[in-house]
C-alpha cells in the first residue's frame, strides 16, 4: 500500500497504479535446445531476492507502460539500481 | 452538575443544549461535550464494568486510551465515549454488565480474581476436553466488551480522500502548530492532522503564561493563524491510523454536524512528517488504581477547563510531573478542594509552582506516593506512602489525580520504523534514529518549557520543508539556535509501580492485567514485553498500548532485573523519611505506620529511579549498584496499526457502483430488459420473465433477433511491427490473415491455457482489427505489451471497446432486414460466411460488419460508433418490424451457441482448462516457432499428457431434467463438471457440453451427475455427439 514507483513515462506515483509483473527474468529463451525443464524454469521459477532485485511493472491505471525498476523486497521500497547505489 | 460556564478556556457552548438516553433517563448536554461529559455532567461515575472482573470503571484520560468508557451507541458498541462528541438523540448503554454498569450481578467476579492466574483460559477449562465447549460458552457470556446485534445496519457516509502535501504534521498543538506554520513559509502544501476536535494539545486548556500570555490565549492565535494560511489544510478530530514507508500516512477523519460524511478515510501522500502527538500520561500502579474517582491530571484538568465540570469536591493527587502541580493549583482556585499533592520525585520540580502549592495552603509530599485507594465504586479515600513504602498516611477525598508522569506518543514514528530505545534521563522510549524524512518536535521529545516546544515545532517544519525540497537552511539553523539556549528535556519521573504487591493494582485496564499477572508470566519464562504481553494479554485491548504500552516494559525489566539479582537483598533500614510538607503546610497529620514489604518491592521503587539519580550522587540503597549491573535496559514493545479503533466501514469507504454500461443500457430498459452484472457490465440477460428465455431463441431460430454485444472487447494494432505482437500472443499463423476476411483465434498463456478468443481482420498493410470476450478487453492491452516487452517492436495499440458499439443480427430473416438499411450488395455471394466488409449507412454511419456464426443461424455482426449505436438500434428495429425482429438477450445466446457447442471461455473453460481440451487444437499453427508463441511449448507438452480433462457434448438421459451448470461428473470420486446444460427448445432435448476425463469422452459414454442437494439420487446422462444442431453449418453459412 505505501509502495510508490517511479513511471519513466508519468513519474513517481502511487504503488495503487502499477500491476506486478514479475521478476525480470530476461527475454524468452531461444527456441534451439529448449528442454522442458529450461521451459519451465524460466515460467515458473524466482528467485526471491531478499534485497534489492529488478522487476517488470505495468503502469496500469496511467500511461500503460511495462517497465524495470529495482526494489528493496525487504522493506517495499523502490529502490536505485546497483550502478547508482555504488 | 452545575458547569464553569465563565472560563474562556471552555470548548463547549453551554447554550445550545443537546441530549442523550441512557438507562431509560435523559442526560443534558451541551454543544462541544463528548458523550461521556455529557453522561459525567448527569452525574453518572462508573461508565462500563471491565473485561474479565467486572471492576467498575469510569472517567481516566478523556483520550479514549483504555475501554473505561467504550458504551453502545445507537447501536454501534465499543463506542469511545470519550472522544464522540456528543450528537441529540443518541441512545447509549453500557456494555458486559448483567443489570447496569452501577449494579452489576456479575461484579463478585471480581472477588474470584485470584482463581485466574495469568494465563488460566490456555491452561485450564480443557481438561478433560469435553468441559471446554461449555466453559467456552459461559467465559465468552461473562466476559468481553460490546455485542452488535446482527440486525444492524450500517447508517451514515462514509469516505474517502487521497491527499498530497509535501509536508505533514501529525498533531495540532503548539509545536505540531509551530512546524505547520514554518513549512508553510515556504509557499510548501502542507497537512495538519489533530485527533482532538481542537486545535491546542496541551496549550489549549492551561492558564499559566507564557511571554505574559496564557498558554490557552497563545495556542488559539496560534490556531487562527494556521486556519487563515491558505497552504494549510487543516483537519481535526481525524485521529491518524497508521505510517508507512515512503511516507504515507492514514487517518480517518470524524465528521461534524456539517459534514456529508460520518467518517472520512485519508491517506496522504507526502514527502516529509512532522510528529508533534505529544506526550499522554503513564498511569500510576497502585492497588485499586482504576476505581472510578481515580482520573490522570490531563482528565481532571481538561474536565474543568474544556468541559466547565468541576470533577469532585475534595481531590488528592499523586503526580509524577510539573503538569500534576499545575493542574492542583488551577482546580484549587476553580473551587476544588485538596488536602494533600504526592509528588513520587523527591526534588526536580518548578520552583513556582510549589511556591503557588504553598500560597495556598496545598502540603505537598515529595518522594509519595498513593499504595491504594478506599471506596468500593467510588473512591472514598487514600493511603498515602513513600516511594520506599515506609511510612503512610491516609486521606479522605472523592478525587484522586494519579499519574505516574508522562509517556511519548510514538506510534506514528514506530509505524514508519524508528528503532527505539530506553532514553535515562526523561524515562522515555524515543527514537534512537528518526525514519528518512521524519522528524519530532514538542513535547514528545521530553521538552516542558512551552517556548522550547514552539520553536522545536518550528525547527522541525523548517526541516521538514528543507527535506521536501524547499529552502529553510538558514532559518532552520536561527531556529536550532534559538532552541539550544531553551531549556532542555525534563528529567522524568522513574517511578514503576507504587511499593504494593499488587493483586489489584491494574496495569492494563482493558484485560484486567494486574502486575501480579505479570509476575506470574515471568514467574513461568516469559522473560521479554512481548511475550509477557502476548501472555497476560495486557496491551492487546481496544486501547492497545495506551494504559500499559509503557509501563509493562519498565515493570517486566525492573522485575526480571530483581528476580535475577542471585543474593538475597539485604533487609534496609527505613531512608529518612522524604516528607516535604509544603512551607506553609498545616499541622502535621499522623503517620501510620505499613507492615514492611518484601525486600524486592522496597528496592523497586527506588531501581528506576536509580538509573538516573546514581549520577547526581542522589540516595542509592546499598543493594541498587548491584542491581543496576543486573538491570536490563527496558525493551518496548511493538505497535501495528491501526493505532486507534477503526470502523472497518470507515476502511470500505462508500460503496460505489462501478459498472459500465453500453450505448444501448437506456433503449434495452425500454424494451423490458433484465439487467444482470458480468464483469464491469451490466448486460441485459432477459427479455421477458421467461427466464428459458423460449420465444427469444426460437425467434432467433426461426424468424430474426437482434442483440447488443458492445461488450465486446475492440482493438486496433498497426504499425510495421503489427504483424509480430498478434503472431506473439495468438497460437494460429497470423500472417495468413486477408483483407476481408476474418480470422478467428485463440490467445493461450504460458501454460496454454486458454486465456481469449476472438477474431481478427486485416484492415490494410500492417492495420489489423480484433475483437476479444467481454471479460478480457481490460487486459488485452497490458497482456500483448507484456509479451512483446523485451522486443522494442513498433506497434501502436488502440482499445476501441468503448469507442465502438456492436450489435447482432441474427436468424433467416436477418439478410432481408439488412438489405433494407444498407446501400451494398448483402447477397451470400458478395458478402459470405467469414467475410468482413466496410460500408456507411445512409453516408454517414461507419460500420465494420462481420459475417459470423456464434449463435448458429445467418449472423451479422454490425460494429459501429458508440455515438450512432441508437440510429442502428432504431433502423433495424423498424426494417425488421415487418419480419418481427425482437430483441434477444445474454441467457438466450447462450442457449443458442451451446447448441452449436460454441465455447463461452469461463464458461466451458476454467484456469487450467488449455487449448487441446477444448477441442480447438486445429487453431494453433504447429509451424509456428514454438517459444516464441506464447504457450505453444507447453501445448507440446500437454499434448502427450493423457491425464487431462477434455470437452465433450452431453445429453441427460431425461430430457426433462436438465442438470445445473457446474454439477459433479462423478463415479467414486469426482472425474468432471458440466459446463453448460440446458432444454433445448430446437432440437426437444437436454443437452450441454461437459468437462470430462478422457476415459470417460468416447460417445455413448454414461455419465454420472452429482447436484447439490440432490439427496443421494444422482442424474445420467451419456455422451453424445457435437454440434446438436445443424452439424453441417448449413443455416450460418447460407
Amino acid at each position: 500500500m505505501a509502495l510508490t514507483l517511479t513511471c519513466p513515462i508519468c513519474g513517481k506515483r502511487n504503488g495503487y497504479e502499477f500491476r506486478y509483473g514479475g521478476e525480470d527474468k530476461g527475454p524468452r529463451p531461444a527456441e534451439e535446445g529448449l528442454t522442458p525443464t529450461a521451459w519451465c524454469d524460466y515460467v515458473h521459477m524466482n528467485k526471491c531476492t531478499v534485497g534489492v532485485q529488478k522487476e517488470w511493472w505495468c503502469h496500469r491505471d496511467g500511461c500503460g507502460t511495462w517497465f524495470t525498476t529495482f526494489r528493496d523486497t525487504t522493506k517495499n521500497i523502490e529502490s536505485k539500481s546497483p550502478e547508482e547505489r555504488k | 452538575m452545575n458547569r464553569l460556564t465563565h472560563l474562556p478556556t471552555l470548548r463547549i457552548r453551554p447554550a445550545e443544549k443537546r441530549s442523550l438516553t441512557y438507562q431509560g433517563k435523559t442526560f443534558q448536554g451541551v454543544a462541544g461535550d463528548t458523550v461521556a461529559t455529557a453522561l459525567f455532567a448527569g452525574g453518572v461515575r462508573i461508565f462500563a464494568r471491565s473485561l474479565k472482573y467486572h471492576r467498575p470503571r469510569g472517567l481516566y484520560s478523556l483520550d479514549g486510551e483504555c475501554s473505561n468508557t467504550c458504551m453502545d451507541v445507537d447501536g454501534i458498541p465499543n463506542v469511545r465515549t470519550e472522544n464522540t462528541l456528543l450528537k441529540d438523540g443518541m441512545q447509549v448503554k453500557a456494555q458486559n454488565v448483567v443489570g447496569s454498569a452501577d449494579r452489576d450481578w456479575m461484579s463478585f467476579i471480581d472477588k474470584l480474581s485470584w482463581m485466574m492466574p495469568a494465563g488460566f483460559y490456555y491452561k485450564t477449562l480443557h481438561k478433560p476436553a469435553a468441559i471446554w465447549p461449555l466453559a467456552m460458552k459461559c467465559i465468552r457470556k461473562a466476559a468481553g466488551l460490546g455485542v452488535i446485534s446482527a440486525d444492524y445496519e450500517t447508517r451514515g457516509g462514509y469516505d474517502e480522500r487521497y491527499l498530497r502535501a509535501e509536508v505533514t504534521v501529525i498533531g495540532g498543538g503548539a509545536a505540531g502548530m509551530c512546524a505547520a506554520l514554518a513549512a508553510a513559509e515556504s509557499g510548501q502544501r502542507v497537512v495538519l492532522v489533530e485527533s482532538r476536535p481542537q486545535l491546542g494539545g496541551c496549550f489549549d486548556y492551561r492558564v499559566v503564561p507564557m511571554d505574559g500570555k496564557p498558554l490557552y490565549q497563545r495556542s488559539r492565535e496560534l490556531a487562527e493563524k494556521v486556519e487563515e494560511t491558505p497552504n494549510i489544510r487543516v483537519f481535526k478530530h481525524t485521529p491518524v491510523i497508521g505510517s508507512y514507508t515512503d511516507n504515507l500516512i492514514t487517518a480517518f477523519q470524524v465528521g461534524g454536524p456539517d459534514d456529508a460524511f460520518t467518517e472520512r478515510y485519508l491517506e496522504i501522500r507526502t514527502d516529509s512528517v512532522v510528529v508533534a502527538t505529544g506526550c499522554i500520561e503513564r498511569p500510576l500502579i497502585f492497588e485499586n488504581n482504576e476505581r472510578p474517582g481515580i482520573m490522570q491530571v490531563g482528565c481532571a484538568h481538561r474536565l474543568a477547563r474544556t468541559y466547565g465540570l468541576l470533577p469532585g469536591n475534595e481531590a488528592v493527587f499523586s503526580v509524577g510531573h510539573d503538569l500534576g502541580l499545575e493542574a492542583a493549583v488551577d482546580l484549587f482556585d476553580l473551587g476544588l478542594k485538596i488536602p494533600c499533592v504526592a509528588d513520587a520525585r523527591q526534588d526536580g520540580q518548578n520552583p513556582d509552582l510549589l511556591l503557588a502549592l504553598a500560597d495556598r495552603r496545598i502540603p505537598v509530599l515529595k518522594g509519595w506516593v498513593a499504595t491504594e485507594a478506599r471506596g468500593r465504586k467510588r473512591v472514598k479515600g487514600v493511603t498515602l506512602a513513600t516511594v520506599e513504602g515506609t511510612v503512610s498516611r491516609q486521606f479522605a477525598c472523592d478525587l484522586l489525580v494519579a499519574s505516574a508522569g508522562l509517556t511519548p506518543v510514538t506510534g506514528p514514528l514506530i509505524l514508519a520504523g524508528a528503532k527505539m530505545h530506553y532514553d535515562s534521563h526523561t524515562g522515555y522510549f524515543l527514537p534512537s534514529e528518526l525514519p528518512e524524512k521524519m522528524f519530532a518536535a514538542g513535547r514528545l521529545t521530553g521538552l516542558n518549557d512551552p517556548v522550547a516546544i514552539e520553536v522545536s515545532g518550528r525547527l522541525a517544519g523548517l526541516k521538514a520543508a528543507m527535506a521536501a525540497g524547499a529552502d529553510t537552511g538558514s532559518s532552520a539553523s536561527d531556529a536550532q539556535q534559538a532552541l539550544s539556549a531553551l531549556p532542555g528535556p525534563d528529567r522524568g519521573c522513574k517511578l514503576v509501580t507504587a511499593p504494593v504487591k499488587g493483586d489489584k493494582s491494574f496495569l492494563c485496564f482493558d484485560e484486567d492485567a494486574t502486575i501480579k499477572n505479570i509476575r506470574q508470566a515471568i514467574d513461568q519464562g516469559f522473560d521479554v514485553p512481548e511475550l509477557v504481553k502476548r501472555f497476560t494479554s495486557a496491551g492487546t485491548g481496544p486501547g492497545q498500548g495506551g494504559v500499559p504500552g509503557h509501563n509493562l516494559p519498565l515493570y517486566v525489566a525492573k522485575y526480571t532485573a530483581a528476580a535475577k539479582s542471585t543474593a538475597p537483598a539485604p533487609r534496609r533500614a527505613p531512608l529518612a523519611p522524604a516528607l516535604a510538607t509544603a512551607a506553609a503546610g498545616g499541622t502535621p497529620q499522623p503517620l501510620f505506620d505499613r507492615p514492611p514489604l518484601t525486600p524486592f518491592q522496597m528496592g523497586d521503587a527506588g531501581s528506576l529511579q536509580d538509573l538516573s539519580s546514581a549520577g547526581t550522587g542522589g540516595v542509592l540503597p546499598i543493594d541498587a549498584a548491584q542491581r543496576m549491573a543486573a538491570m536490563d535496559t527496558p525493551k518496548p514493545t511493538t505497535m501495528r496499526p491501526p493505532l486507534v479503533p477503526t470502523f472497518i466501514v470507515t476502511y470500505a469507504g462508500s460503496n460505489h457502483r462501478m459498472l459500465k454500461r453500453t450505448p444501448l443500457h437506456r433503449y434495452q430498459i425500454a424494451d423490458g430488459g433484465i439487467f444482470r452484472n458480468i464483469g464491469v457490465w451490466q448486460r441485459a440477460r432477459y427479455f421477458s420473465e421467461d427466464f428459458d428465455c423460449r420465444e427469444e431463441i426460437l425467434n432467433v431460430r426461426n424468424n430474426v433477433g437482434m442483440m447488443d454485444g458492445s461488450t465486446l472487447g475492440k482493438f486496433r494494432i498497426h504499425g510495421p511491427d503489427a504483424v509480430k505482437a498478434l503472431q506473439r500472443v495468438y497460437v494460429s499463423d497470423m500472417s495468413k490473415a486477408r483483407q476481408g476476411r476474418i480470422k478467428y483465434s485463440a490467445m493461450c498463456n504460458d501454460d496454454g491455457c486458454v486465456m481469449d478468443d476472438g477474431v481478427v481482420v486485416k484492415l490494410g498493410e500492417n492495420d489489423y482489427y480484433f475483437t476479444t470476450s467481454t471479460g478480457r478487453a481490460g487486459q488485452t492491452v497490458e497482456w500483448i505489451r507484456y509479451h512483446t516487452r523485451f522486443d522494442g517492436w513498433d506497434f501502436h495499440l488502440v482499445n476501441l471497446t468503448d469507442a465502438m458499439g456492436v450489435i447482432n443480427l441474427s436468424g433467416p430473416n436477418a439478410r432481408k432486414v439488412l438489405e433494407k438499411v444498407v446501400e451494398i450488395d448483402v447477397s451470400n455471394a458478395a458478402f459470405p460466411f467469414s467475410a468482413y466488409r466496410e460500408f456507411f449507412i445512409r453516408d454517414t454511419i461507419f460500420v465494420r460488419a462481420m459475417r459470423l456464426g456464434f449463435v448458429g443461424e445467418l449472423s451479422y455482426e454490425l460494429h459501429a460508433p458508440a455515438s450512432y449505436m441508437k440510429a442502428v438500434w432504431d433502423m433495424l428495429k423498424d426494417a425488421g418490424a415487418e419480419f418481427g425482429i425482437r430483441n434477444f438477450g445474454v441467457e438466450a445466446q447462450n442457449v443458442l451457441r451451446m447448441e452449436k457447442c460454441h465455447i463461452i471461455l469461463g464458461q466451458e473453460s476454467e484456469q487450467r482448462t488449455n487449448l487441446l481440451d477444448l477441442g480447438l487444437g486445429f487453431l494453433w499453427d504447429r509451424t509456428k516457432t514454438e517459444a516464441k508463441t506464447v504457450g505453444a511449448v507447453a501445448l507440446r507438452q500437454a499434448e502427450k499428457d493423457p491425464g487431462r480433462l477434455k470437452l465433450v457434448g452431453i445429453r441427460m438421459e431425461d430430457d426433462d431434467r436438465p442438470a445445473r451448470d457446474g454439477a459433479l461428473i462423478v463415479d467414486t470420486r469426482v472425474c468432471g463438471y458440466v459446463a453448460t446444460l440446458r432444454k433445448s427448445f430446437t432440437t426437444g432435448q437436454a443437452v450441454g457440453m461437459a468437462l470430462v476425463e478422457s476415459q470417460l469422452s468416447d460417445i455413448g459414454t454414461r455419465l454420472e451427475i452429482f447436484e447439490d442437494e440432490c439427496n443421494g439420487v444422482r442424474r445420467y446422462a451419456r455422451v453424445v455427439e457435437m454440434p446438436f444442431y445443424d452439424p453441417k453449418g448449413e443455416r450460418m453459412k447460407n
